[in-house]
């Protein structure tokens, strides 16, 4: 029936005609450099002040001035340096021990069908185990020392690039493959100029993650014996209930796994800058 | 109907209890009893709750007292600062007394300590050390030692020996490793050339002939291990609690005391009142075999008296290794009103 | 190059997908291959190249290569098959890298084979900032490298769009007319067939059979002049209706699979 229909809509529809309402905003992603930052601050201001006006006792949460303190503290008698220079050495030896460890066996695990028949239920079998179970093992085949720090971080790191390079290899489109057998390049050539950069992207992520491994594993490998270190000083500081020093010691922490992650963001947009 | 005659037998039997026990019968029946948390670790050195819970002490007193158990000494405290226990008993740390000096927690009566003839804590040598030349504490100094944490009572113990014999914690290598299992693992693996250890580690150790042990802490240096503490906020709030509680603390230590530490005049430790019944209320509690936990039974003052100077002492060396505010007054971390001392 | 395939069955596992092709490629000729789709093109063209095994039967080439050939039988792919990481000279030379060369010849090689293809000034670019006949450009200038005696094209043209297609188009006949190379020629389009073939493949559907093979009787320089367009007309007709009738029977046996 004609006069069921909503009088309005009809007669502007017919008579004056109407712009085109603009409907499509909203669900893009925009940049906004300064939201995180602003947020940022909000946050603290709002903890510093709950802090003064005595909402949260400081040895709960310990305002942000303290943590700060704490942190000049560190820099000015020189702990800070101390620390990050021994947690900093143990990282990079764990790190690329596990890494060269498990890119070869991820390499030989994307390559060779029988070492990845081998190879995947080993990895799934030793790669959820929890790393701080088998400390006092470590402690027995590594020592106390370096080693088994190293180990640590090492084994860590190891299975997620393991897992990561061989999916990253499985990643590499295979009609490069053939179009490189097609021109008769031998084997080598392939895993050299193929296989290896196609698999460079599913690599690097994977650092990604075995980056942020070895900074969680740090505090793991520094419980055993460590005199300096980020992890060593984090532990002492909750041992002490100092959680002001703690506190400081968890923003080193997170400071440090910003700048890798710098570090790495550079690195692909150095390396992958063809995708 | 069952429900109902079972509740009245019950009602009966506590009555009667009541009355045996001299409490007025009114007082046990009239009012509910009051709810309080104490935080303890699955140890002997616990005992005296232990023992207070089970034979009814706290009870007595109008309390109905919930353990709460924790795996490490750190975690007591803590629990106490945030509310979740009222009480807490445990071993003496350098992390205890930085809450103290925030004010969250306060020593009110004694627990265990190293006392002489008393096997507690033990130092122990690897072989390869003690083939090297470490035969007594004082051979210590000089040596690597794994201890749990920086802070933790192993730490202070070094430091006493070193008061002792004229050096410092300077003059030896302090691994630290978190727990005592890993400690085990170092010491086993020969990576550090002494341990100080638990009596049933340090004789398990021994009989696998993993190593040699050179005396007790007890004899070589008695100190006030551990403490029962609260929160000065439950002190003041809430002191009738507080005073029920230590006089059902008190009753048991006497209790354990009488059991566990005699001696005869030779000097022997001999078993005293009720040694099988509270010896069984121990293992109970920590799953322990008796046999095991009477051979690491600590020793407790039957009046719950702190070694005040030892305390005193406590937060000094802390304080000179720079682990504890220097601002903190000893004598401010204890409130010994209650226990009487 | 002469390409001699006979009585050629492919399988892979129980799915008979080539089925007694028998075929002679004569040097220079360029054969068009077309067929319902999954009737086997691709297969033939990988059996040709070597880099699928053939069920049975026998595939041989004769005949002379020419001078400075690396890879007598080379293959231009539809998707291009460029690694996005190299540049453009570098993926031309890719396929130099194993072979020992003079840095001079090897310049030589990659530069004229750039030069040929209008990518001379792109040498340094990534595939990512080329357009698809660009980088089927530089597939083509990557065949040229190795100076092949036989190519083998799958479909090399069906990923572009129409504009491009004729411009490259132009680019095989101006090839063809300087080089003579033999090539087998796999497509689905009609026009691509009967501007660059002499002869047309019709395989049947799957099996693939051969059909029919139709001769294109006018030269490929004169296609495009009206006299010959009769001819290919009629060529066109009879193309389509094999084709027609086999994708039509291709068509349903897929929808009742
Ligand atoms: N590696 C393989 N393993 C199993 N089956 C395959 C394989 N490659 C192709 N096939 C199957 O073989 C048949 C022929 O494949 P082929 O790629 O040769 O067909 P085609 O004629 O090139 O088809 P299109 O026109 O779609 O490119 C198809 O049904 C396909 O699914
Ligand atoms: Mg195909």
């Amino acid at each position: 029936m004609p006069d069921s229909l909503n009088p309005t809509a009809v007669s502007t529809a017919s008579s004056l005609g109407q712009p085109v309402r603009f409907r499509g905003g909203g669900f893009t992603v925009k940049r906004h450099p300064w939201a995180a930052l602003a947020a940022f601050a909000v946050l603290i201001a709002l903890w510093e002040g709950a802090s003064r006006l005595g909402l949260a006792s400081p040895l709960f949460l310990p305002p942000p001035s303290a943590v700060g303190h704490a942190l000049v503290g560190m820099v000015t008698d020189g702990s800070l340096w101390l620390n990050l220079k021994a947690s900093l050495g143990r990282i990079a030896v764990g790190w690329v021990l596990g890494t060269a460890g498990g890119m070869l066996v991820g390499f030989a695990m994307g390559i060779f069908s029988t070492a990845r028949a081998v190879g995947v239920p080993l990895v799934s079998a030793f790669f959820p185990i929890p790393k701080i179970a088998l400390l006092p093992l470590f402690i027995l085949w590594f020592g106390i020392g370096e080693p088994s720090k190293f180990a640590t971080i090492g084994f860590g790191v190891f299975f997620p690039t393991v897992i990561a390079t061989y999916s990253a290899i499985d990643q590499v489109p295979r009609n490069l493959i053939r179009m490189a057998q097609s021109f008769g390049l031998p084997w080598r050539s392939i895993l050299r100029s193929i296989v290896l950069p196609g698999a460079l992207p599913g690599i690097l992520a994977g650092f990604r993650i075995t980056a942020s491994i070895a900074l969680i594993l740090v505090v793991a490998a520094e419980m055993i014996g460590a005199e300096y270190g980020i992890g060593a000083f984090v532990l002492m500081a909750g041992n002490l209930m100092q959680t002001d020093t703690l506190l400081a010691g968890v923003l080193v922490l997170s400071l440090l796994g910003l700048a890798i992650g710098t570090v790495l963001s550079q690195l692909e947009r150095r390396l992958l800058n063809w995708r | 109907m069952t429900l109902a005659r079972l509740t009245r037998r019950a009602v009966i039997a506590t009555a009667g209890a009541a009355f045996a026990a001299g409490i007025p019968m009114s007082a046990a029946l009239a009012q509910p009893l009051e709810k309080a948390t104490v935080g303890v670790l699955a140890l002997s050195s616990s005992g005296p709750i232990f023992i207070a819970k089970a034979k009814g002490y706290f009870e007595k007193e109008g309390l109905d007292v919930e353990l709460k158990m924790f795996t490490s000494a750190q975690q007591v405290p803590v629990a106490v600062t945030s509310g979740d226990a009222d009480f807490g008993v445990t071993g003496l740390t350098a992390g205890f007394y930085n809450l103290a000096s925030k004010g969250a927690v306060t020593i009110i009566a004694a627990q265990s300590r190293d006392e002489p003839s008393f096997p507690l804590s033990a130092y122990l040598a690897t072989n390869a050390a003690f083939d090297a030349g470490l035969k007594t504490p004082a051979d210590l100094k000089g040596k690597r030692i794994a201890i749990t944490t920086v802070g933790s009572t192993f730490h202070y113990m070094i430091g006493l020996l070193a008061q002792k014999h004229g050096f410092t914690v300077k003059d030896v290598t302090m691994v630290p490793l978190q727990d005592v299992p890993k400690m085990v693992a170092a010491f086993k693996g020969g990576q550090v050339d002494a341990i100080i250890a638990p009596s049933t580690v340090s004789r398990q150790l021994v009989a696998d002939g993993a190593g040699k042990m050179l005396g007790w802490v007890g004899d070589e240096t008695p100190w006030q291990l551990g403490a029962l503490f609260t929160a000065p906020k439950t002190m003041k709030d809430r002191r009738p609690l507080v005073e029920k509680f230590v006089r059902a603390y008190k009753t048991a230590l006497a209790e354990y005391h009488a059991a566990f530490n005699g001696k005869d005049a030779a000097g022997n430790l001999v078993k005293g009142p009720g040694y099988d019944e509270l010896l069984g209320i121990i293992a109970d509690a920590t799953k322990q075999k008796p046999d095991i936990v009477a051979a690491g039974l600590p020793y407790v003052d039957p009046q719950a008296r702190l070694l005040v100077d030892d305390i005193v002492n406590q937060v000094k060396f802390w304080q000179s290794e720079g682990q504890v505010d220097k601002a903190l007054d000893p004598k401010s971390v204890m409130d010994l009103s209650i226990a009487g001392q | 190059m002469r390409l001699l395939v006979s009585d050629l069955t492919h399988r892979y596992d129980d799915l008979t997908v080539l089925d007694g092709i028998d075929l002679t490629l004569a040097e220079g000729e360029i054969l068009a291959v077309i067929g319902p789709s999954g009737c086997g093109k691709s297969t033939l063209l990988g059996i040709a190249g070597g880099i699928v095994a053939p069920s049975s039967g026998s595939i041989r080439v004769e005949g002379e290569v020419p001078d400075g050939c690396l890879n007598p039988i080379t293959f231009i792919f539809q998707d291009f098959a460029l690694l996005p990481w190299r540049s453009v000279e570098d993926n031309v030379g890719l396929v130099l890298e194993h072979h020992p060369l003079s840095a001079a010849e090897r310049r030589e090689r990659i530069d004229s084979g750039l030069r040929r293809m209008g990518l001379w000034e792109f040498r340094q670019a990534l595939p990512k900032q080329l357009s698809g006949g660009m980088r089927q450009r530089v597939g083509i200038a990557r065949a040229l490298a190795v100076r092949p005696a036989m190519l083998l094209l799958d479909e090399p043209l069906s990923a572009l769009d129409a504009q491009t297609r004729e411009l490259l188009m132009d680019d095989f006949l101006e090839l063809w007319r300087r080089e003579k190379t033999t090539a087998l020629y796999v497509t689905h389009n009609l026009d691509e067939a009967l501007r660059l073939a002499d002869r047309v493949c019709v395989l049947s559907r799957r099996p693939g059979r051969i059909r029919e093979l139709v001769t294109i009787e006018e030269p490929r320089e004169r296609r495009q002049e009206p006299s010959a367009q009769a001819h290919l007309a009629e060529v066109r007709d009879r193309l389509w209706h094999l084709m027609k009738a086999e994708a039509q029977m291709a068509d349903r046996e897929i929808a009742r699979a």
